[in-house]
């Protein structure tokens, strides 16, 4: 037992451990929990550092166990995962202190806190598990830590919404667990390995093969809100905005959407799923959801609703990138990963930063927020730009990689589906920020609470900031080495062998 | 060493019931107290034994079969020991403060409670069919005591209700009993299936063969002769239901395993086995249903117990006709179930309890609030309910894993819509308490707020249920190495 | 080096200007410093270092800034205009929503001014983007019905633009393999599928270039914005569709006559089109948009004929150069005008309006005129005898019938600006930024590099018959204007 091979663990340790104290703590020690809390977070943004610069450096970390005969429990950090953690690291950093202020002056932070340190751990898990069992295991701590956290309000919506979620993922987790024990009595337990392991197959194979990679996807795509799987994750919009925010950006969809990276390029083979004729069909579903999300988001009232429908959307982009299935669009659908997680935690901050200060819920509520909330604002509309796909933003970087993927990869339409989604995105963010920056606040704010000079506390204010500050940079200094884009590239050459 | 150790597990239980039986409730629990650290001592003492060493044999009292009492020790008979001193230990540990010592009938807890764990002991160490029923029948008998230590009028009918049905499944099983014997002229478990393989004849066989499971299901609470089981285990005293739930139901069950797995291969036959499987699965289904109808807790966790029990009738159907490797993970699946399914029902109840002492009242809908105030009780409670759903890593998944490997091997796929369909009306069922839970009507904390000790107990058994699933390798090597060699030995 | 500096200050500074929104008191201070802001942008175009690329490694897809000709030229028209229009503004502008305007004003400079100086396909876009949206803020900065239309209309088409763009920008990089635009040109020509990127990045660009169908936005949008953002808007956005075009579309490297008469068709509509609609309107700045696509569609016939016939291209560019310097400081200058409040002196008023009339009769080819010289570089480059696509033989006339058009116009412009116009005293820096404007149209011009000659002489040199090819028009559209204002008994209605 080496340091490199506890790293991975201790990391995991470190929010995991912090759930428990918090769980221990008695609810008045504030100050005490978010100490502990922003520690822990510090802690594994630290060590996940550690192991980027490690697996930079070509160094492996990684520990297995058996755990069920014939299954064995395993940690390994790869490029591929570092991307994940990487992710999750950072924004949980961001989440935690955007939480403490949001939830200041509410009961129940000690649960909250529990749980949503209980449910970064599942995502350092998922991000670090090395085989699909593991995976699977994290996967559904993803789906009961979150429970608590969508129904915390404790009202009847957020109980019904937290139903639906639960019948969701827990149906969901179901299917993929058919699916993973099929694939493990078939062929054995199977390591994410780069290349896959059906390069090769019997040709008995090929049908069963198939069968199961439907499973998987039907399974992982619940969380992955791939249309018509998604229908939880507009209604999960009751939670409290940073839960919607982890949900979003990082835990919940991204682990979905995660786990079919991993199933196609690690377990099936880029090569031997486009040789099944899977990723045709996985591509045509991920461009209907990208569409069908965004025409859903135009109809939308409630502005998280709308930033719900985005999500359903944007999620399928890095599917369809892995469609594309070669080394220029899958690493549009990779960075996407990273940059979907950045752009949609930004725009959930400020959502939660109106309703917070002003009490805005609903788009048409917005006019002249800007003026009363630049900071905030500045972030939205980067955001939303982003999304859209404005250069010199994040999204801009993954949408001009995924189409010129599709270029090379012969698959022209998916430009299509690129434009008219942007043109989507475009409809029904720009109307916000027009409300937001020129429109002309009609009635007074409904629950307005005053920060001194500030246009709102300081705790809700920074996190939107800085992630809007990292799309920025996502974007304008994509070629730099340590850039999501770099990073991929990393990962393209090292992992994914095409 | 090793006599010392197998009188002590099965005379310590015999002698504490006399002791207590003798004291009031408060010295009772001393005595307990102190009867509980032997126990665990022993029980601890013997598995390291057998881990080592490997299972054996055991004349009793130095007379050997088919004079004498012969008991078998071998790694699934430890393990299970094992598990009944924990699981006894924290029943025992958390009545201790739970019982009101004011009641003056309560003192009748211990010497029961200590029959019962002596009948249990009884049951995974014998090796001969009458000894088995002597150790079911004192499970029996003790757990009618203890349910109707509830103490109001609708406690008797329960009592006296499974009074009846674990009779007539006594009966049942007796019966049996007598016509192996004159079958055979044997008791011994080993000495029938040595004289099976010599295929001597068997006409009739099967028929007792059949009105053994047919007894023994009865007791286990198979669907559908599950209904004594809800209301005797909903009415009774939470520690007492946790008792019942996690080991007496498994007494007969085991068992039935074990007839199954040494006389099954000639004896049975495709629609038995089928048969079991199918009712176990319905028994899934029904109970998952019932319990996610019910309205209050207990009954609750009540049906949840005929439904976890349904799983274990899986080995029937998957231990039938099949390869050496599937039938020892199916084994494998169900030791996995039933350990797992006793740590976190126990749990489950204790915590239950300690929930229904919180709010004073056992509906669903009083919970509003709880999780607000009381999120330890309900944190014990949700950790059981993710091993009953069977997700990862809890023990239940670990078994629910190995019943899908099996199932998918043996391509009786049907299996798995009992399986997935079962852990998701599980889900439905627990979450119908969070959902409960997590209504937030009022900011008064109006709760009473049971003692620390109370509620660290629960936790410690669903913290186990949890972990079995990260563990269940070593639990199970300990299990693999005993079937392999407890046999000739 | 210090061109390299001079390139990264033309962006950094007007984006560094930006903290100068964070309080609301320094607002004054940050409305003084907007003529400044295009101050690197112009001495980097003065003292240009052309082809010598400044490569930027780690920004966006590997970034790559730099200078030649076409974008010096560029690039010292449009921020010229900036800076004239960032004068006038200090006086223009009240204090209502100052800081919204300066900070979109900053962004919508900045994306001007960058898009010109990118090399890489990907700054381009991105400062292309950046203008685009910026943009809408000054659009709709008076915040009324009328202005939140226009921006309305305006996001919807420069989205779609954009999204055009993208297409055909992709497809095109993918080709080329490599993110230079110097690179798209060639890859584009030798693309089976070239029609089809030709044809986005056309409707891309053209939509900012007021290519008619596309042109819905302009004139709706280029007037309600503040008048110093209309100068802004027509004078040098307007020419960003029109660079956008010549640094992406294969010209020079192929000839395609097809898509010659398609541009010229088009951009005869445009020309003439464009100014019979806008003689239907009475507001100033509205026929000032409209003369814009007119003009527009002028430029557009040069276009198409260096689509045409890639041997001409040299000459063509050259003389869309001048066009567009020309027609920029011009409609500059004309726009600036329309908010200038008349002295009431009668004598000074006199010189005002002359003052106004020369850069309007510029527009419209008046002799000793940098728009004289445009349209002869014009007429010169578009000699039919030098194409053989089937319009070719058509585009005297156009042009002829462009410049009656124009003038027509312009006429109808002086009429509007005649009744709408205030009496009043102009703020200091509103004077100093429309004369400096001014200036610029009319002497400053000649100093650009490459205006200097046109067909290798001096510009003051015409023959009799060049000179009279440019009086004629205007002799006949003032005839025109002067018929029908009489033939309306000068009841007020002008030409309707």
């Amino acid at each position: 037992m080496t340091a490199t091979a506890l790293l991975p663990v201790f990391a995991l340790m470190t929010s995991l451990t912090a759930a428990v104290i918090i769980f221990a703590l008695p609810e008045q020690k504030h100050r005490l929990r978010t100490f502990v809390n922003l520690t822990a977070a510090i802690l594994k943004l630290l060590l996940v550092g550690l192991m980027i610069r490690g697996v930079f450096q070509g160094k492996a970390y990684g520990i297995a166990f058996p755990m069920i005969p014939g299954v064995e429990f395993v940690l390994r950090a790869d490029a591929l995962a570092m991307l994940f953690a990487g992710l999750s690291a950072a924004l949980w950093l961001l989440t935690t202190v955007y939480s403490v202020g949001y939830l200041e002056n509410s009961p129940n932070r000690s649960r909250f806190f529990g749980f949503f340190s209980l449910c970064v751990a599942s995502t350092l898990g998922i991000a670090l598990a090395g085989n699909l069992f593991t995976f699977f295991l994290f996967y559904e701590m993803l789906t009961l830590s979150t429970y608590p956290l969508v129904v915390h309000r404790g009202t009847e919506q957020a109980l019904r919404a937290g139903r639906t979620y639960i019948i969701y993922t827990l149906a969901g987790g179901a299917v993929l667990l058919f699916g993973i024990a099929s694939l493990h009595v078939l062929s054995g337990d199977l390591p994410f390995r780069p290349g896959g392991h059906f390069a090769d197959m019997a040709p008995d194979l090929q049908m069963p093969l198939t069968i199961v990679f439907v499973v998987l996807i039907a399974g992982l795509g619940v969380k992955a809100a791939i249309v018509p799987l998604h229908g939880w994750l507009p209604v999960a919009m009751v939670a409290p905005a940073p839960v919607s925010a982890l949900l979003h950006a990082v835990a919940v969809v991204k682990a979905g959407a995660f786990g079919i990276v991993r199933v196609v390029f690690e377990i099936y083979g880029l090569e031997t799923a486009g040789a099944l004729g899977l990723l045709s069909g996985l591509a045509a579903i991920a461009a209907f959801t990208i569409l069908y999300g965004s025409v859903m988001a135009l109809y939308q009232s409630d502005l998280k609703r709308r930033l719900a429908f985005s999500t359903v959307s944007q999620v399928s982009y890095i599917i369809l990138g892995l469609c594309l299935a070669g080394p220029v669009g899958v690493a549009g659908g990779l960075v996407h990963l990273v940059h979907q997680g950045v752009m949609k935690i930004t725009l959930f901050f400020c959502a939660g930063n109106y309703a917070e200060t002003l009490g805005l819920h609903r788009i048409d509520e917005l006019d002249g927020a800007g003026r009363r909330m630049p900071g905030t604002s500045v972030a939205f509309t980067l955001a939303a730009f982003g999304m859209i796909g404005t250069p010199p933003l994040a999204g801009f970087i993954t949408k001009w990689t995924m189409g010129t993927g599709a270029l090379a990869a012969g698959m022209d339409w998916v430009i299509a589906v690129l434009v008219v989604s942007s043109l989507l995105n475009a409809a029904y963010f720009l109307p916000v920020l027009r409300r937001i920056w020129f429109g002309e606040q009609k009635d007074p704010w409904r629950e307005e609470r005053q920060w001194g000079r500030s246009e709102t506390s300081a705790w809700l204010l920074w996190p939107p900031l800085v992630t809007a500050g990292f799309l920025l940079l996502a974007g304008l200094l994509a070629s730099a080495p340590f850039s999501p884009l770099g990073w991929v590239e990393l990962i393209i050459t090292r992992e994914v062998n095409l | 060493m090793t006599l010392w150790l197998m009188a002590g597990l099965l005379f310590t239980p015999l002698a504490w019931a006399v002791l207590t039986l003798l004291t009031g409730f408060r010295r009772g629990r001393a005595i307990t107290w102190l009867g509980i650290v032997i126990q665990v001592l022993v029980s601890l003492a013997l598995w390291a034994v057998v881990a080592a060493e490997g299972g054996f044999q055991y004349p009793l009292g130095g007379w050997q079969a088919p004079l004498g009492i012969e008991l078998r020790m071998d790694g699934l008979a430890v393990t299970f020991v094992l598990l009944t001193a924990l699981v006894a230990a924290a029943s025992g540990l958390h009545a201790g403060f739970y019982l009101d010592p004011d009641k003056d009938w309560h003192r009748y807890f211990w010497p029961l409670f200590w029959f019962l764990w002596a009948g249990l002991n009884v049951v995974w160490l014998g090796n001969d069919l009458f000894n088995l029923y002597v150790g079911l029948e004192l499970i029996s008998l003790a757990a009618v005591g203890l349910v109707a230590l509830g103490g109001q009028s609708e406690a008797l009918r329960a009592a006296i209700r499974y009074l009846m049905a674990a009779l007539l499944g006594s009966l049942a099983y007796l019966l049996g009993v007598a016509l192996f014997y004159g079958q055979f002229g044997s008791l011994s478990l080993s000495g029938i299936a040595s004289a099976l393989n010599q295929d001597i004849a068997v006409e009739g066989s099967g028929f007792a063969l059949i009105l053994m499971f047919f007894g023994l299901a009865l007791k286990t609470a198979l669907f559908p002769m599950h209904r004594w089981l809800p209301p005797a285990h909903g009415i009774a005293r939470s520690p007492v239901s946790a008792l019942l739930s996690a080991l007496v139901v498994k007494g007969s069950f085991y068992i039935a395993a074990r007839l199954w797995l040494e006389l099954g291969a000639t004896l049975g036959s495709l629609a038995l086995a089928q048969l079991l499987g199918v009712l176990g699965g319905m028994a899934v289904f029904w109970g998952g249903w019932q319990a996610f109808r019910h309205s209050k807790l207990k009954q609750v966790v009540a049906y949840s117990s005929v439904a976890q029990i349904g799983y274990l009738f899986l080995l029937f159907p998957l231990t039938w006709n099949t390869t050496e490797a599937v039938i020892i993970q199916a084994q494998q699946a169900m030791t996995l179930q039933v350990i797992s399914h006793a740590l976190a029902k126990a749990a489950m109840f204790l915590s239950a309890g300690n929930l229904i002492l919180s709010v004073g009242s056992n509906r669903l809908n009083a919970l509003a609030g709880v999780s607000h105030f009381l999120p330890f009780s309900l944190f014990s409670f949700g950790l059981a309910g993710v091993s009953l759903m069977g997700l990862p890593p809890t023990g239940g998944f670990a078994a629910k894993w190995l019943f899908l490997q099996a199932s998918l091997a043996t391509g009786q796929w049907w299996w798995l819509v009992v399986l997935l369909g079962g852990g998701l009306l599980s889900a439905a069922y627990v979450f119908r308490v969070y959902r409960a839970s997590f209504v937030e009507d009022s900011d008064i904390d109006h709760f009473f707020h049971p003692s620390r000790r109370l509620e660290i107990i629960p936790m410690i058994l669903a913290l186990l249920s949890l972990g079995l699933g990260l563990m269940a390798e070593p639990v199970l090597s300990v299990m693999a190495l005993a079937f392999a060699n407890g046999e000739g030995t | 080096m210090i061109t390299a500096s001079l390139l990264l200050m033309t962006v950094v500074l007007p984006l560094g200007s930006l903290l100068l929104a964070f309080r609301q008191r320094w607002q004054k201070v940050y409305l003084y410093s907007l003529p400044l802001l295009p101050v690197p942008a112009l001495l980097a175009g003065l003292n240009a270092e052309l082809q010598n690329w400044l490569e930027l490694p780690w920004l966006l897809l590997d970034g790559t800034w730099g200078l030649d000709d076409l974008r010096q030229s560029f690039l010292l028209l449009t921020s010229a205009l900036w800076a004239t229009a960032g004068i006038y503004a200090i006086g223009y502008l009240n204090t209502r929503k100052l800081r919204a305007f300066c900070v979109f004003w900053a962004l919508t400079l900045t994306g001007n001014l960058g898009l010109i100086i990118s090399v890489d396909l990907a700054s381009f876009y991105s400062f292309f983007a950046l203008m685009t949206f910026a943009a809408y803020g000054l659009v709709v900065h008076e915040g009324t019905a009328e202005a939140n239309r226009a921006g309305r209309v305006y996001l919807t088409i420069a989205v779609a633009g954009e999204m055009a763009l993208l297409t055909g920008l992709l497809m095109a990089a993918q080709h080329a393999d490599s993110i230079l635009l110097t690179e798209l040109p060639g890859a584009i020509a030798n693309y089976d599928r070239s029609w089809l990127i030709i044809g986005l990045l056309v409707s891309g660009f053209g939509v900012k270039a007021g290519l008619p169908f596309l042109h819905f936005w302009l004139p709706l949008a280029h007037p309600v914005a503040p008048t110093p953002a209309s100068a802004v808007l027509s004078g040098a956005m307007i020419k960003a569709g029109l660079l956008g075009w010549l640094v992406t579309l294969p010209i020079g490297e192929l000839s395609l006559p097809g898509w010659g008469n398609t541009l010229v068709v088009l951009g005869a509509t445009g020309a003439i089109g464009g100014a019979m609609l806008g003689m239907m309107h009475i507001r100033p700045k509205t026929i000032l948009a409209y003369s814009s696509i007119s003009q527009m569609g002028l430029i557009t016939l040069m276009v198409g004929a260096a689509m045409a016939n890639a041997a001409q291209t040299a000459t063509l560019l050259t003389a869309i150069t001048l066009y567009a310097l020309h027609h920029g400081l011009a409609k500059g200058c004309l726009f600036l005008s329309t908010a200038i409040k008349m002295p009431a002196e009668r004598r000074s008023r006199r010189l005002v309006w002359l003052l106004i009339g020369v850069p309007g009769l510029s527009l419209a080819g008046l002799p000793l005129t940098s728009g004289a010289a445009a349209k002869l570089a014009m007429k010169d480059a578009l000699k039919p005898e030098q194409y053989d696509f089937t319009l070719a033989e058509h585009l005297p006339l156009i042009m002829s019938a462009g410049a009656v058009a124009t003038m027509l116009l312009i006429w109808r412009f002086f009429w509007a600006l005649h009744q709408s116009v205030r009496t009043g005293p102009n703020h200091r820096c509103t004077w100093l930024g429309w004369l400096f404007a001014t200036g610029c149209s009319l002497v400053a011009v000649w100093f650009l590099p490459g205006v200097w000659t046109h067909s290798g002489q001096p510009w003051f040199v015409l023959t009799a018959s060049e000179g009279w090819s440019l009086i004629w028009p205007i002799l006949i559209a003032t005839a025109m204007s002067i018929g029908w204002w009489i033939a309306r008994g000068r009841k007020g209605s002008g030409v309707d």
